[in-house]
């Protein structure tokens, strides 16, 4: 195969390098390392000679070849002959170095060590929960007002949020309790059966989903479900300049943006859990009856029994506080997205991640409290 | 006269990188005052900094000779003086048209429900949208957005409008019109205009002042009429970005 590029020594102080044939980013072309390479090493060479010689085709691949070569002469004060440099080329090499370079800092290139790593995390982590403090307290601030008649949310807005975060979570808060609640009963009446105690599925059932299953699986729900799409929203309204629309219009965004949504979902949580939890009941009874001698007489008996007030207050106030929290964190998370649609969806993740945990955290701190307080 | 905006000494940053340094410039009522500039000098940080969306300090920018922080209310910017039109409109997408309009009517005025409605019906007939009242911003296309954002501006009879790129994304015709309701809002209501753009063609045709932020020395560099800067500035940056819009506007 001919070759497009060749280094020539005409005496010790002239190289030659001659340029033909066809240079295509598509095909294989040499590259300019080795021919700098080789010039570099040899000090007599105090010129370099650019020849194009039935040059047929070229594109970038050779006008890269050509900046490469011709920084490096240059930093060695080699001279160069581009006489023979082809018009379009050459155009085309000056434009690009006389481009001008816009003096920006350098992106930070220092390696952290492992202590700095976990110190930046744990300062990010105080500083985010500082945040979210100061964006919950603004949100009861603007809850006592809105309680106080001074503060007015858009009626039509907000029973489509309610309408959103309410109704329409029905189907997929039915499914899943359901299915909670029946695979609960299923593995209580494999355990329990052995000992025939198969009755006592009704309490497991009853009182996992009051207490905890109800307003957990629903939190996680509303989490992946209402938290995501509130992030979403209101980062693509940043994104949009929508909420400095708002700002600039002299609207509070925390008033008009997070307290509809947020109070929607406080008010609805509890009446989801409440289902939730009633449709757990419904799962577990198809189990039991369906795997066992019980009947639905027997089973609804036994969980009026087992499962009192205390229980369904402790789900309804942890559903509060669920809801409440989703939705802030929701808000507060679209509000501190970034200008791209890729802050769309890193905001959104980051939103039901955060719920979540949020989710499991309390519902451990309210276990200890519930325990103390022998509720 | 007491101009109606004014910066005094404003550093403007990013981080801790220095976008623009030692902006100071008036601007007066009544005025369609230009921030032009190349494309990344900090033209729309600028007008973030104008609107109070970035907090400056004490005695940088001044609104009637009010400082911006002594004015801007616990919610954001003193909202029924000022209107803005963004890039894209930025009109709320879950309202309508209409709703995008009377929303500030309906915040800061004590007009009813048939008065607002006909306020919108003229501001968006004004800007040749009659009749759209009723559809979502996503139902419209991205020059009617523009259209409906500045209806919404002009809702209030703002002192001031902003405008940021006004002409981005219009074809020729549409832009024409849009530097035409300007002129007529300025002439007509006495509206002060601030423009951030790099659209030569509405910088002649309707600009009175302009400033030239300029990225390589981080400052402005000129201040003038656009003719004033084409003609006489001695900065090479601010003839080379004014002349070769100009060559493409005569041609």
């Amino acid at each position: 195969m001919t070759k497009i590029a060749e280094l020539k020594l005409e005496n010790k102080n002239i190289a030659i390098i001659s340029i033909s044939g066809t240079w295509s980013i598509y095909e294989k072309h040499p590259h300019a390392e080795e021919f700098i390479e080789t010039i570099l090493s040899k000090p007599s060479i105090q010129k370099v000679d650019l020849k194009f010689v039935d040059l047929k085709s070229w594109d970038s691949a050779l006008i890269n070849f050509l900046i490469h070569i011709l920084d490096s002469c240059e930093s060695k004060n080699l001279t160069i002959n581009g006489d023979n440099v082809p018009s379009g080329i050459r155009r085309l090499i000056e434009l690009s170095r006389t481009s001008p370079v816009r003096n920006t800092p350098p992106a930070s290139q220092k390696k952290s060590t492992m202590f700095e790593s976990i110190g930046c995390v744990g300062l990010l982590v105080f500083f985010n929960l500082r945040t979210f403090l100061g964006f919950v307290g603004k949100l009861l601030i603007g809850i006592v007002f809105f309680i106080g008649g001074k503060v007015k949310i858009r009626g039509r807005e907000f029973a489509v949020v309610l309408q959103e975060v309410g109704v329409k979570a029905l189907p997929i808060v039915f499914l899943i309790s359901f299915l909670v609640g029946f695979i609960i009963a299923f593995v209580s009446v494999l355990q329990l059966s052995q000992f025939g105690a198969n009755i006592y599925v009704a309490n497991l059932v009853g009182i996992s989903m009051m207490r905890e299953m109800g307003c957990i699986m629903t939190g996680i729900i509303m989490s992946g479900r209402t938290g995501a799409a509130f992030a979403a929203t209101i980062g693509t309204m940043m994104v949009n300049d929508e909420v400095d629309a708002l700002q600039t219009a002299g609207f509070s965004i925390i008033n008009f943006l997070a307290l509809p949504r947020v109070i929607a979902l406080t008010l609805m949580m509890p009446l989801l859990c409440i289902f939730s939890s009633f449709i757990g009941i419904l799962g577990g009874l198809c189990a039991a009856i369906s795997t066992t001698n019980l009947t639905i007489v027997r089973y609804c008996a036994q969980t009026a029994n087992v499962v009192c007030l205390n229980d369904f207050f402790v789900g309804i106030i942890k559903s509060c506080f669920f809801g409440f929290f989703i939705a802030a964190i929701g808000c507060q998370k679209g509000l501190q997205c970034k200008r791209s649609a890729e802050d769309v969806g890193l905001t959104t993740t980051t939103a039901v991640v955060t719920s979540i945990t949020a989710i499991i955290v309390m519902d451990a701190i309210f276990a200890v409290i519930f325990s103390l307080l022998e509720i | 006269m007491m101009p109606k905006i004014s910066v005094k000494n404003l550093n403007m940053a990013y981080d801790n990188y220095v976008i623009m340094r030692n902006l100071s410039f008036d601007v007066q009522q009544g005025e369609i005052f230009l921030i032009i500039g190349q494309s990344g000098c900090g033209k729309s940080t600028l007008l973030k900094y104008l609107l109070g969306l970035k907090r400056v300090s004490h005695k940088k920018i001044f609104y009637d000779g009010k400082d911006i922080n002594s004015i801007i209310n616990v919610h954001g910017f003193y909202g029924e003086k000022i209107g803005v039109l963004y890039q894209g409109g930025a009109l709320w997408s879950s309202m309508t048209l209409a709703e995008n309009v009377a929303l500030p009517l309906e915040t800061y005025t004590s007009l009813n429900g048939k008065e607002i409605e006909e306020i919108v019906a003229l501001k968006l007939s004004l800007v040749g949208l009659k009749g759209f009242e009723n559809f979502y911003p996503s139902q419209i296309s991205g020059g009617m957005q523009k259209r409906a954002g500045l209806a919404r501006a002009i809702a209030l009879d703002p002192e001031i409008l902003f405008f940021d790129e006004p002409s981005a994304g219009l074809d020729s015709v549409s832009a024409k019109r849009l530097d035409d309701l300007i002129l007529e809002l300025r002439e007509s209501l006495g509206i002060t205009v601030v423009i951030v753009t790099h659209d030569l063609a509405s910088i002649f045709a309707i600009g009175t002042r302009a400033i030239y932020l300029d990225v390589e020395s981080k400052t402005i560099t000129a201040t003038g009429t656009p003719h004033e800067l084409l003609v006489s500035s001695n900065d090479k940056n601010v003839v080379a970005f004014l002349s070769r819009e100009t060559k493409i506007v005569q041609s």
